[in-house]
């Protein structure tokens, strides 16, 4: 029995750490299948971000003013329901935290919704004790492991970091040089990437730098509108290429690791993307804005 | 030994001075030309120059009849017989023409075609130019060249000459070729220190200010030089309403950052574009709608900083850049128009569209979907993308392509191929 308890313990320990590493692999991006209605039929149109788990996919639904709920089990996904709330008119981006709750941004009125996991209206996003708080303009915002809200203040020229309450943390200025700030990304070390769409730029604060400094020189050549970042659990940063209709992979050091994608129209090609989501279950979820779909890739 | 050295000395002096000369000599004469050999001999087949040496203003090796000063009598590598390229040829002589760190140098400097503003030979005007005055400048410069003719208000030393003001091949401290930077050029002649000046400013020290941003330094249709489009608060001398008073510490400060300072006057704008699903970030960063626009005065509709496609340019270099090689551009891109299917400030639309649909925004000029069209609108699915309705921006790109009708393939058939796929080859 002990020797049968001690093999098995064995494969177990290979199993694990064999998709734990394919896990941590870079997404191949070889589509898998794409999202393109909600549980009546009605498509999409023109999503600009989509929030991710191992189960669940949320789908910023921009040109309808809605977010719509999906669960995911492998390949397969499945319409769970749809959230239409005054609050959040025109959602730009959408995050899902710890406890699944979803945190969501309108583009129109700018402000930070929290909705319950079962996608019905909880509350504004508060944020306390901000310095010139009233002045808050968030451009977009996304959440650590700790749910703490990182929120691009662009009228403030600032990150500011909010506890998950929405209490003020700390803030970390913008650069002196810089053209347009459209994202944000945060690792599991607290350093926080900015993407600068103007001149194609990556730039990063440490968890305890007080502004941020260039990542990269601009990245003309490799994309020419880069709206949106995010981080693997390998360190790799995926940005979205708005107007290449690409992904582009790039080293925590700001290197050029390549590019995935390309523009077009059918499926795993991208007219517009935005919005990118990993699930760390080897899929990416991109919002693929003009194609007016959520295409998953593998 | 003394006599013999008094004897020797004198015709050793002598040779060595003759030697010199000879050498001189070979040096100025490389070819070894005979005597009555030089420039002279050279008009007996180039008789035209006859002409040229009547000219007032003779380059020096011609006026020297040194034609092989620049010309290789027998072969040469480069065109005309030079001796050179026209810019190592040029500098062999004119080297301190630019300075050694330049902020600025000219165009035809820097590609070294001297000869496009000056004849190498002779001219009827000083430094060997084509032309007078301001003349010269306009043949590239045409744009400016009309603007100053049609101005109401002349810069006196643009009359006087281009070169009042910038240095013709290159500035050592000045961009734009200009001797020095503004203000310090300004203040050569304007003295910020008199009283009419300090009141003509509303009181603010704007002697460390840059002049140009209000005013128009090559003449203007407004008084006081101004741009001719003139910002209302800045026209009545309103200054305070949007900067401190001029005793402040810091008198420029403007009471509030980005849209909030201009939202007072311009609510019922901002107000519409904050309304919208889609808004122009910039608009609401710090900056504001100082990103695009110039509080002062511009030349640009709008009160715009700058031509319209350099506005947008600022951020969207990538779509500019590559219309720069694209052969086939829609024509409001063609002239820069970029408002002619964007909304600058917000929209309901993505990329800001100003209509609800492409076909919509295409409508506006075209009138092809009235009459004959491939079928397009919401009851034809797109069969790339079943998400997708078949609109004009299926085929073709909005801003241009490097094909025929800004077709997004090279050819139609690969066009219509890429939906009608069963009949591809």
């Amino acid at each position: 029995m002990r020797k049968l308890l001690g093999t098995a313990f064995v494969f177990a320990v290979i199993f694990s750490s064999a998709s734990m590493a394919l896990c941590a692999q870079a997404i191949m991006f070889q589509p898998v299948v794409s999202i393109y209605t909600d549980g009546d039929g009605n498509g999409l149109l023109s999503p600009e971000d989509v929030a991710c788990t191992a189960t669940s996919v949320v789908v910023a639904d921009t040109g309808n003013d809605r977010l719509v709920r999906y669960s995911l089990a492998g390949n397969e996904v499945k319409y769970v329901s749809q959230s239409k709330v005054s609050q959040l008119p025109s959602p730009i981006r959408v995050q899902i935290d710890s406890k699944g709750e979803i945190l969501a941004l309108s583009g129109k009125n700018r402000r930070i919704v929290r909705l319950g996991a079962d996608g019905q209206f909880l509350a504004n996003f508060e944020m306390k004790n901000v310095p010139q708080g009233d002045t808050v303009v968030p451009r977009s915002f996304k959440l650590d492991k700790k749910d703490n809200v990182y929120v691009l203040d662009i009228y403030g020229g600032r990150m500011v970091v909010l506890g998950p309450q929405g209490e003020f943390l700390r803030q970390v200025a913008f650069p002196k040089e810089f053209g347009s700030f459209a994202d944000l990304a945060v690792d599991s070390g607290g350093t926080i990437f900015l993407v600068d769409s103007a001149n194609s730029q990556i730039f990063s604060a440490g968890k305890d730098a007080k502004s941020f400094s260039p990542l990269t020189q601009s990245m003309k050549e490799q994309m020419g509108f880069p709206t949106y970042i995010t981080m693997d659990n390998t360190g790799l940063l995926y940005v979205t290429d708005q107007n290449g209709g690409k992904i582009i992979l790039l080293g925590q050091d700001g290197s050029f690791k390549g590019q995935k994608a390309g523009r077009g129209w059918v499926e795993g090609l991208l007219n517009y993307p935005v919005g990118i989501c990993l699930n760390g279950s080897g899929y990416a979820f991109v919002a693929d804005r003009n194609n007016n779909r959520v295409q998953i890739y593998r | 030994m003394r006599l013999r050295s008094d004897f020797i000395l004198p015709p050793l002096a002598l040779l060595l001075c003759l030697m010199m000369l000879s050498v001189a000599h070979a040096a100025d004469n490389k070819f070894n030309l005979k005597d009555g050999a030089k420039g002279k001999n050279c008009l007996s087949c180039h008789d035209s120059f006859a002409g040229v040496m009547k000219k007032p203003f003779i380059h020096t090796p011609l006026k020297n009849w040194d034609c092989t000063g620049c010309h290789n009598p027998h072969a040469a590598s480069h065109a005309k017989l030079l001796a050179a390229e026209v810019k190592d040829l040029c500098e062999r002589c004119h080297a301190k023409i630019i300075p050694e760190k330049p902020a600025s140098i000219h165009k035809p400097v820097a590609e070294g075609t001297c000869v496009k503003c000056h004849d190498p030979h002779a001219a009827a005007n000083k430094f060997n130019l084509y032309k007078g005055g301001n003349a010269l400048c306009f043949d590239c410069h045409k744009e400016m060249g009309s603007r100053i003719a049609a101005v109401k208000v002349k810069h006196s030393p643009v009359e006087k000459g281009c070169v009042s003001c910038h240095s013709p091949h290159a500035s050592a401290s000045g961009k734009t070729l200009l001797k020095e930077n503004v203000p310090g050029l300004c203040l050569k002649c304007h003295d910020s220190s008199k009283m009419t000046f300090v009141k003509m400013h509303g009181g603010y020290q704007v002697a460390t200010a840059r002049c140009t941003s209000c005013h128009d330094p090559h003449g203007s249709n407004q008084k006081g030089l101004f741009y001719d489009k003139v910002h209302v608060p800045f026209g009545k001398g309103n200054c305070k309403q949007c900067h401190e008073e001029p005793t402040a510490g810091a008198p420029f400060k403007v009471k509030t950052d980005g849209y909030k300072l201009c939202v007072g006057c311009h609510n019922n704008m901002v107000n519409e574009a904050l309304l919208k699903g889609r808004l122009h970030w910039p608009l609401l960063d710090r900056a504001g709608c100082l990103n695009c626009h110039t509080p002062h005065a511009s030349n640009q509709k709008g009160l715009l900083k700058k031509p319209m496609v350099e506005v947008c340019g600022q951020c969207h270099a990538d779509t500019v850049n590559w219309l720069k090689n694209v052969e086939h551009k829609h024509s409001p891109v063609k002239d820069g128009d970029c408002t002619a299917c964007h909304s600058p400030h917000a929209a309901d639309q993505v990329l800001l569209m100003n209509k609800p649909t492409s076909i919509e925004v295409c409508g506006s000029c075209h009138d092809w979907e009235h009459h004959s069209t491939h079928p397009i609108g919401p009851k034809y699915k797109d069969p790339r993308n079943k998400n997708l309705t078949v609109n004009c921006l299926s085929c073709h790109r909005s801003h241009g392509t490097p094909y025929d009708k800004m077709l997004h393939a090279p050819s139609q058939t690969e066009m219509c191929t890429n939906c009608h796929s069963k009949i591809g080859r």
